[in-house]
Parts: C-alpha cells; sequence; structure tokens
C-alpha cells in the first residue's frame, strides 16, 4: 500500500489538473463554434463543425491586430525604461556612497505600498492638462516609474564581489564604465527576470489603459477585449477568439520559459504576487 | 583617496538617481498628494469646482447609503481570497512536492492562468458563469439547483473569488514550493527518525521554516487583493446591485463613470488607510510567528 | 521685360489662389455605433460631406453607446472635443453644454428646420436653444420573432393588442429554453409604465422614481421575471440591457423585445428569421410608447465652427437622411424620407408601417433629467436585484433615486 501512495497522489492531481484546465478548453472550443451553439442545451463540449473564421472576424470586427500592436509598443516600452532606470538606481544604492542614502532608500520602499487606484485619478488629469490622454506616451511614461526594479537591482548588486569594483577603479575606470562593463553583464539573469515580469505585467494591466484610453486606436488587448463586451454583449465566440488571442502571449511564455520564472518566483524578492 | 572618491560618488549618485527619482515624484508622489488635496475639493469634469473641506468624508461615513456596505465587501472579499488562496498554494504546493513524478508538470499547469490577462479570464467564466451556461448546467446534471451565482446578490462576490483564486493562486503556490524544497533533507530526516510522523513534521517543522515565505505571499496577496477591479469590471460591473463593489471598483465607478472625482479621491485614501492599516497590523503579528533565523 | 513681369505676377497670384482653395479642413466627428455594418453607414454619410465640399474631410470616430457617453466628458476636460458631436435626446439635458447653440446659424441661412419632425427638434433643444440637428427619431416598438409566433400557432400582434393577448402569447412562446420576452431597462420599463398612466417625473420635472404608480408598474414589469417567468435573467455584467435583449431576441431564443426603430439595420443583420414589428400592447392607460432621436451639433470648442455647420447640414440634409432611411439605420427625422424607412429598409419587416404609425398617433416623446446617464447606469446597475428576487422592485427603486439625487 504504502508503494502505490505516491501514485494515488499523481492519478488524483492529474485529475484535478484537467478540471483546473476546463476553462482553457472551454474557451477555444466556444471560440470555435457558430454563436447559437454557445448556449446550447445541452452543453456540446467539440463545435459541430470548425469555425476558424471566427478568429478572421473576431479580427476584422475589432482591430485585434492594433491591439496587439499598442500592447507591444506599451509593455515593452515600460520594460526598456524600467531596466534602465531600475539598474542606475539600484547600483546607486548599492555601490555608492552618498549623504542620505538610507532615508531616500525607505522612501523607495514605502512608494512600493501606494495602490495604482489612489493616484489613477490625479494621473488622470495630469495627462489630460498636458494632452497625453489617449497617446502612446501617456500609457507608457506614467507608468514606467516602479522602485520595485531599482529595490530589485540593489539586491542583486550588493551580492557582486568588492574586489571586481575595486579592480576596476585601480584601472581609473569611471563608475558608468564599471556599471556597463562589470554589474550589467553579471546581472543579466536578473534583468532578464525583470524584464520578463515586468512586461507580462504591462502586458496584462487595465485600469490605467482603461482610463487614459478613448478608442480602438491605443487601446491593449484588456481593454479591447471590454470594448468588444461593449458593442457585442452577446457574441461570445468572437468574444473568446479575442480571449485566446490575449492569452497566447503569456501562456507562451509561461511554458517556454517557466523554469526562469519559478527560479523568479523562489529567490523571493516579490515579483508580482497577487 | 577616499573622500575624494566620495565625494565623487555623490554627483555620480546624483546622475543615477535622477531618472527614476524623477519619475517617482512626478508620477507617484506627486499624484499621491495631489489626490489627497482633490478628496477635500467637490471636482468633477463638468462644471465649477471648490473646496468643501471634509464634507466629502462626512458623506462618505455619514449619507452614502452604500458606502459601508462597499467597505464591508471589500474587507469580506479580502479576508476569504486571502485565507483560501494562502490554504489551496500551500496544500497545493505539500501535495505537488510529494509527488514521485512531474512536479515541474503540475507546478505549471497551476501556473498557467497567472502570466493571462485577468479581464480575459474573467470573461471566460462569465460565459461558464452566465445562466444557461455550462456550470449551472453542470449542477442541474447532478440533481442539485443551485442559485445562479453571478446574478444572485448574496453569492456573486463568491464568483469574484473563485475567479482570482483559479487566475492567481499558483504564483504563491510557487513560492511556498520553492521554500519547501530549499528545507535541508537532514532536518526532516532527523525528525523522522525521532518518530514523528507526516502530520507532525509538517506541523513541527515545514511550516516554521517556511514562515518568512508565507509572511511574504500573506502581506503582498492582502495588498493587492484589497485593490481588486480588474475581475470585478469584467464580471459584474460591480452588481448586481452593489454586492460585488470594491472600494477600487468604486474608485472607479465615482471617478470615471459619474466624474466625482473629488468624492472618488475620498474613497482612495479610504482604501489606502485600510491597506497601510492591515499592513502594519501584518508587520506587528509578524513576530509571533514568523521565524527568520533557521 | 512687362510682359514678363505680368506673367510672373499672373502665375504667382494663380498658385496663391490655388493654395487657399487647397486649404483643407479635416473636421472629426465622434459618433457611437453598434455594429460593423453601422460603421459603414456612417462613413459613408462623412464621405458624402466630402463630396458635396472637397475642402471638408470628416474623420469618423466611434465607440459603443454606454462608452460614448463616459468618454464625452473626458474629451471635453482634456480639450480635445471632436468638432461635430452626436447627441441623443435623452441626453441633450445633460450634454448640451458641450455645445454650440445653432440658432443663430439656423436664422442666417434661413435653414428649414420645419422639415424636420417637430418633436425631435424640441428633443434636441436646451433651455429654448437648438443643439442639434436630428438625423432620426422614433417610437419604441416591439420586435417579435414571426417564426416562433407561426410556430406556437399564435396570431401575430396587431395595433391594438391587449396585453393579456401580450401575456397569451408570452406564457406561450416560453418553453424549450425559449422565452417569449426579454426585459429592458430604463427605456423599455418606461414606455411600459406611461402605458399604465404611471410617471417618473414630478410635476415639476425632477426624477421621481418612488411614487406609488411607478413602484406598482415596476412590481409588474419585474413580475414578468420571477413571477410569469416568461423573460429570462441576465447578469449584470456593464452591457446594457438592451443590447443583451437584443442579443437574445436575434439568436432566436427570445420571441419579443422592446427597442426602437434604429437597431433595425442590426436586427435584419444578424436574425436569419423574418422580423416583426408591433405597437406595445395597450395597457390601462393605453398603448402609449415614448419616442427619442438623435441628432448632430457643433462642439463649443471647435476651431472649425462654419464648416462644421455644413457639415452637419449635409449630415442630416435630404441625401443622407435618404440613404439612411433605406439602409434602415434611421427612421427619418425628416418627414419627407420616412416613406424611404418603409419601402425599403422595413419591406420585408412584417407590420412595420401599421406599428410605427399607430405608435406614433399616441407616442410622447421621452422627457429626461440632466443626469439621465446616471440613472441609466444605477438601472443596470440595481435593477437585476429586483429580477433576482432579492429585494424587492419598490426598494431597487428607493435606491436608484436616492444614489441618483445624493
Amino acid at each position: 500500500m504504502r508503494r502505490f501512495w505516491p501514485w494515488v497522489r499523481l492519478g488524483a492531481i492529474a485529475v484535478t489538473a484537467c478540471v483546473f484546465l476546463f476553462p482553457f478548453f472551454w474557451m477555444v472550443s466556444n471560440a470555435l463554434r457558430r454563436d447559437r451553439e454557445v448556449f446550447a442545451v445541452p452543453p456540446r463540449l467539440l463545435p459541430t463543425e470548425f469555425q476558424w473564421g471566427n478568429f478572421v472576424q473576431a479580427w476584422e470586427y475589432l482591430p485585434f491586430g492594433q491591439f496587439f500592436l499598442n500592447s507591444f509598443i506599451v509593455a515593452g516600452s515600460i520594460t526598456a525604461i524600467v531596466l534602465v532606470v531600475s539598474s542606475l538606481g539600484g547600483y546607486a544604492f548599492a555601490r555608492l556612497h552618498f549623504a542620505g542614502r538610507g532615508p531616500l532608500f525607505l522612501v523607495y520602499l514605502g512608494t512600493l505600498m501606494v495602490p495604482q487606484a489612489v493616484i489613477v485619478i490625479p494621473l488622470f488629469l495630469m495627462m489630460s492638462w498636458i494632452g497625453w490622454l489617449d497617446t502612446y506616451q501617456g500609457l507608457i511614461v506614467p507608468m514606467a516609474f516602479s522602485s520595485f526594479g531599482t529595490f530589485l537591482m540593489r539586491q542583486f548588486f550588493l551580492s557582486v564581489p568588492q574586489e571586481l569594483e575595486d579592480a576596476a577603479m585601480i584601472d581609473g575606470a569611471a563608475h558608468w564604465r564599471i556599471l556597463l562593463t562589470i554589474f550589467l553583464p553579471l546581472a543579466l539573469p536578473a534583468l532578464g527576470l525583470l524584464a520578463l515580469f515586468t512586461f507580462t505585467g504591462q502586458w496584462n494591466a487595465f485600469l490605467w489603459p482603461l482610463v487614459a484610453v478613448n478608442g480602438p486606436e491605443h487601446a491593449t488587448l484588456p481593454l479591447g477585449l471590454t470594448l468588444f463586451q461593449g458593442q457585442q454583449g452577446t457574441q461570445w465566440n468572437y468574444m473568446m477568439a479575442g480571449a485566446t488571442i490575449s492569452m497566447a502571449p503569456g501562456l507562451a511564455l509561461t511554458i517556454l520559459l517557466h523554469r526562469t520564472i519559478f527560479k523568479g518566483i523562489a529567490v523571493g524578492s516579490g515579483f508580482g504576487g497577487r | 583617496m577616499a573622500s575624494r572618491r566620495r565625494r565623487g560618488d555623490a554627483t555620480t549618485a546624483a546622475l543615477f538617481l535622477a531618472p527614476g527619482l524623477l519619475g517617482l515624484t512626478l508620477f507617484l508622489l506627486l499624484p499621491l498628494a495631489a489626490s489627497l488635496a482633490l478628496s477635500f475639493t467637490n471636482w468633477q469634469v463638468m462644471g465649477e469646482t471648490s473646496f468643501i473641506g471634509l464634507a466629502n468624508y462626512r458623506r462618505l461615513f455619514t449619507a452614502d447609503p452604500v458606502f459601508w456596505g462597499v467597505l464591508a465587501t471589500t474587507l469580506a472579499y479580502t479576508a476569504e481570497y486571502l485565507v483560501l488562496n494562502i490554504v489551496l498554494a500551500l496544500a497545493m504546493a505539500v501535495w505537488i512536492s510529494s509527488l514521485p513524478w512531474g512536479r515541474t508538470l503540475f507546478r505549471l499547469v497551476f501556473f498557467l492562468p497567472t502570466f493571462t490577462p485577468l479581464v480575459g479570464v474573467a470573461l471566460v467564466w462569465l460565459l461558464m458563469l452566465s445562466p444557461g451556461g455550462v456550470i449551472e448546467w453542470g449542477f442541474a446534471g447532478l440533481g442539485l439547483t443551485v442559485p445562479n451565482i453571478i446574478t444572485d446578490p448574496r453569492l456573486a462576490l463568491q464568483a469574484i473569488v473563485l475567479v482570482s483564486l483559479w487566475s492567481h493562486f499558483g504564483y504563491n503556490m510557487l513560492l511556498f514550493g520553492a521554500a519547501l524544497e530549499a528545507i535541508p533533507a537532514t532536518y526532516l530526516d532527523a525528525a523522522a527518525i525521532d518518530g514523528a510522523g507526516a502530520w507532525a513534521r509538517f506541523w513541527k517543522i515545514k511550516l516554521p521554516l517556511i514562515s518568512p515565505s508565507l509572511f511574504f505571499g500573506t502581506v503582498l496577496t492582502a495588498i493587492t487583493s484589497l485593490q481588486t477591479f480588474d475581475q470585478v469590471y469584467a464580471l459584474t460591473r460591480g452588481g448586481p446591485g452593489s454586492s460585488t463593489t470594491t472600494l477600487g471598483y468604486a474608485i472607479y465607478n465615482q471617478g470615471f463613470v459619474v466624474y466625482r472625482l473629488g468624492y472618488a479621491s475620498s474613497i482612495a485614501w479610504v482604501l489606502f488607510a485600510v491597506i497601510m492599516a492591515l499592513t502594519a497590523l501584518q508587520l506587528h503579528l509578524q513576530r509571533r510567528w514568523v521565524h527568520y533565523d533557521a | 521685360m512687362r510682359s514678363v513681369l505680368r506673367l510672373a505676377c499672373a502665375a504667382l497670384l494663380t498658385i496663391a489662389c490655388a493654395a487657399t482653395a487647397r486649404a483643407e479642413v479635416k473636421l472629426t466627428w465622434f459618433m457611437w455605433s453598434g455594429s460593423e455594418p453601422e460603421v459603414v453607414a456612417w462613413k459613408h454619410v462623412a464621405e458624402l460631406v466630402h463630396e458635396k465640399y472637397p475642402d471638408i474631410t470628416v474623420e469618423f470616430q466611434t465607440t459603443s453607446f454606454p462608452d460614448y457617453w463616459t468618454k464625452l466628458p473626458v474629451l471635453a476636460a482634456s480639450g480635445k472635443l471632436p468638432d461635430i458631436i452626436s447627441l441623443q435626446s435623452l441626453r441633450a439635458p445633460g450634454f448640451a453644454q458641450l455645445m454650440e447653440p445653432l440658432d443663430a446659424r439656423i436664422a442666417a441661412d434661413k435653414f428649414d428646420i420645419g422639415a424636420f419632425e417637430p418633436s425631435i427638434i424640441k428633443g434636441l433643444q436646451r433651455g429654448g436653444k437648438q443643439y442639434a440637428l436630428p438625423y432620426d427619431f422614433g417610437p419604441l416598438v416591439l420586435y417579435y420573432n414571426t417564426e416562433l409566433f407561426a410556430k406556437a400557432g399564435l396570431p401575430e400582434p396587431r395595433p391594438g393588442w391587449t396585453e393579456e393577448a401580450f401575456m397569451k402569447a408570452a406564457r406561450a412562446l416560453t418553453k424549450d429554453g425559449t422565452y417569449g420576452f426579454a426585459v429592458s431597462e430604463p427605456d423599455a420599463f418606461i414606455a411600459f409604465a406611461r402605458s399604465k398612466g404611471a410617471s417618473y417625473l414630478s410635476d415639476k420635472g425632477d426624477l421621481d422614481l418612488t411614487n406609488a404608480g411607478l413602484k406598482k408598474a415596476f412590481a409588474d414589469y419585474v413580475a414578468l421575471v420571477t413571477k410569469e417567468k416568461v423573460a429570462p435573467l441576465f447578469p449584470a455584467s456593464g452591457t446594457q440591457s438592451s443590447s443583451v435583449a437584443n442579443g437574445r431576441f436575434t439568436a432566436g431564443n427570445v420571441a419579443m423585445y422592446v427597442d426602437g426603430p434604429w437597431q433595425l439595420l442590426n436586427i435584419k443583420k444578424k436574425a436569419n428569421f423574418r422580423v416583426g414589428v408591433a405597437p406595445v400592447p395597450v395597457r390601462s392607460a393605453g398603448s402609449i410608447t415614448i419616442t427619442a432621436g438623435s441628432g448632430f451639433g457643433i462642439s463649443a470648442t471647435s476651431r472649425n465652427k462654419d464648416a462644421a455647420w455644413k457639415a452637419v447640414q449635409v449630415m442630416t440634409g435630404p441625401e443622407a437622411e435618404k440613404y439612411l432611411a433605406e439602409a434602415g439605420r434611421a427612421f427619418s427625422a425628416r418627414k419627407a424620407f420616412q416613406e424611404n424607412w418603409f419601402a425599403t429598409a422595413a419591406q420585408d419587416v412584417t407590420g412595420a408601417r401599421e406599428a410605427i404609425n399607430a405608435a406614433l398617433a399616441t407616442a410622447e416623446p421621452f422627457v429626461t433629467t440632466p443626469n439621465w446617464s446616471v440613472v441609466s447606469a444605477l438601472f443596470l446597475q440595481y435593477a437585476p436585484l429586483a429580477y433576482a428576487g432579492s429585494e424587492t422592485p419598490e426598494k431597487v427603486l428607493e435606491t436608484i433615486q436616492t444614489l441618483a439625487t445624493q
């Protein structure tokens, strides 16, 4: 009995996993059926005829190509800014000595607690005054500054041996060169993790695009999906096609890079955290 | 040499920190202060604005017919979701770490929804939970007549909990799983030799050893669940009635549907106060149960 | 030498003239839409302006109907209002403040406003000033699925049909996952209430949802879902109940629902059965429906008001009206083109002419309050509580009244 027990546990979890994955299956299955089969009684697991054209129609009906591009531009730009700003800031906190470093770092940590919902109204007003509503820069710039990346890079840079830095110092290298030639190459795994978590986080972000965007022109994918909901309350097959499109990149990244992601979460430095 | 380097450091530090500091000041600290200031005005998008002192807060606490309900909904949601998330994540982490095969595979399966847009996830669940949907049919097939979870105001909040759990418990599961795997086998072996059963080993050894991860997961999950918005927007828009209106949704609704920006800001500060209070409480309580030295 | 100079001057003048003539005006126009055929129709209307005035281009921007009204204030706040604003009569009290009064221009151009239906001209006024020219108008009517009626062996509804006949049909049509009727609010409910003689406004024109008559009417309306069970329950997912009802109707699993003639284009596109139209049933106060309509006006902040005025005249002009009527997008606000709607768009719809004419005979304009957007949103959020049976209809109306007027 003892020997079988682990395998029973394995079988049980396999069943649980299948149940858990059902929403994904249901999404794709509904994305591929005719509208009138969505609420068929009794429900059919698979469409009678696979309507691959639904994806094309969803794509045409609302500009999902544009949404996709917008999401990519916004999430990509924010990630790029975060990487640069965090490397510079992290280096300063980890390796430079200056008056007020401790208190300033506490301020940085404190900002992690500020919920987005609290600042979204003033941000909206700021953006409306400078005419940045419904623009890429309005979606990107206000969201590109979080102290989290700086905090993470500081932790990493603290672990770099002092000798490496000293040797470069004797050669007379300036800090920016030390950062560029010694620290950043060492930090590639950390930077990669930061990029991955920032990118997916921004890809999925909803509140700010909802507030800062007026129409389909600059809408990101999650926002585009709800535009669909508003216009086509009942075209569930198209909506599920849209949901599938919006989830595909996140799912692909998770499957391809799961080892990296798991390692990132394991170091416990607070990536995301829901 | 050393002092010269220090002075050079200060200049470099100023340069290196400038972009981040500027960004944080402009897009975080300034809006934070502005939101407090706004909460003392009757700011609307169309119409005159004036300072009205504490009137927004007075209305919120004494006159608004739904505010206390919204606050209660938010706290009830957070409490329920937090407990379920931590228990489920821990249980699954323990279960998976005990498997003879496929640990990474199953971790991946339960983590899959985490990196997908919550709005998309919520729409899929909306389809399944709608009247006439597959879940209602499933219950009927089991001979159970249950009220529809999404149209019944007493149950609708459970739909939000369910969707949130499905999409995000995987994160904490991984966090706890990693902590479990980091426990040296010698500790557990020693305990086993001393005659401790699996149950005792879990409570006496594993749990204390992973308590820092548990604490970390609890704090972050609490902060984010107090702000819950995406699921509510996509699933119920705060309804039926105000049964699923969380503070986060109320801020959006007052701010960007009704355009009472001043009033919405006062709700935002209530949310901020709740988050700060809860985090302080957790930091205070951690001394009793979190063990960092092991 | 002199002739060369003269020639050069002439050439310069020509170029200068050409340059000023080509000073093109680009106007932005913001409009709601609910489907691709609608977008096509509106883009065609924008094109008509360009044909008439080649130096004016109208850029069409769109979003869904509910979002339109939440985005408009944002655009106003950020100084990005379009040159041409679309205005629905129900929202005129709340949104006219963003727009330019047209009276001076109408008088100066001796524009013939008498060609339009007087009730909708009035509906787009605020404080006695005209803020938009109408393109459509119409009474809320009852759409029905002729095939489901035939299958159930029921006579199709005709003008003058009664509440009893409606209930009998609704009960007979409710079977096998199909429902006889779909409720939606607030508009369709207001028509229901008016037919029962109940009012939603006080004598002074303020919102009054808590009077005994309206409470009784709402209780009766809710009973269609809770007691009679002839109408399905929808989740409160933020979608307009009328668009959910529309979707269930066109999918063929709801046999009747109430909406305006502006939906005909969408309904015909999606439904694969013959559609019928009838007036709302005769209830205790008669068959009283409400009329609403929409139009186009100029934003108060537009920098091209003269060009926008030209464009608005074309967009509500005879050619545009004829096109919109024939496409089924608009029951024309110009009396002259209502026939085109009957003859073309509604030719394969049973009973359209009789129904619209009968409805118009007893219809009244849909008068609203300035915060009607909020009232409407509150109805969508709180009415499901009554349908689900978790709060009394009376309590729901009280909540909406309190939240709307606080």
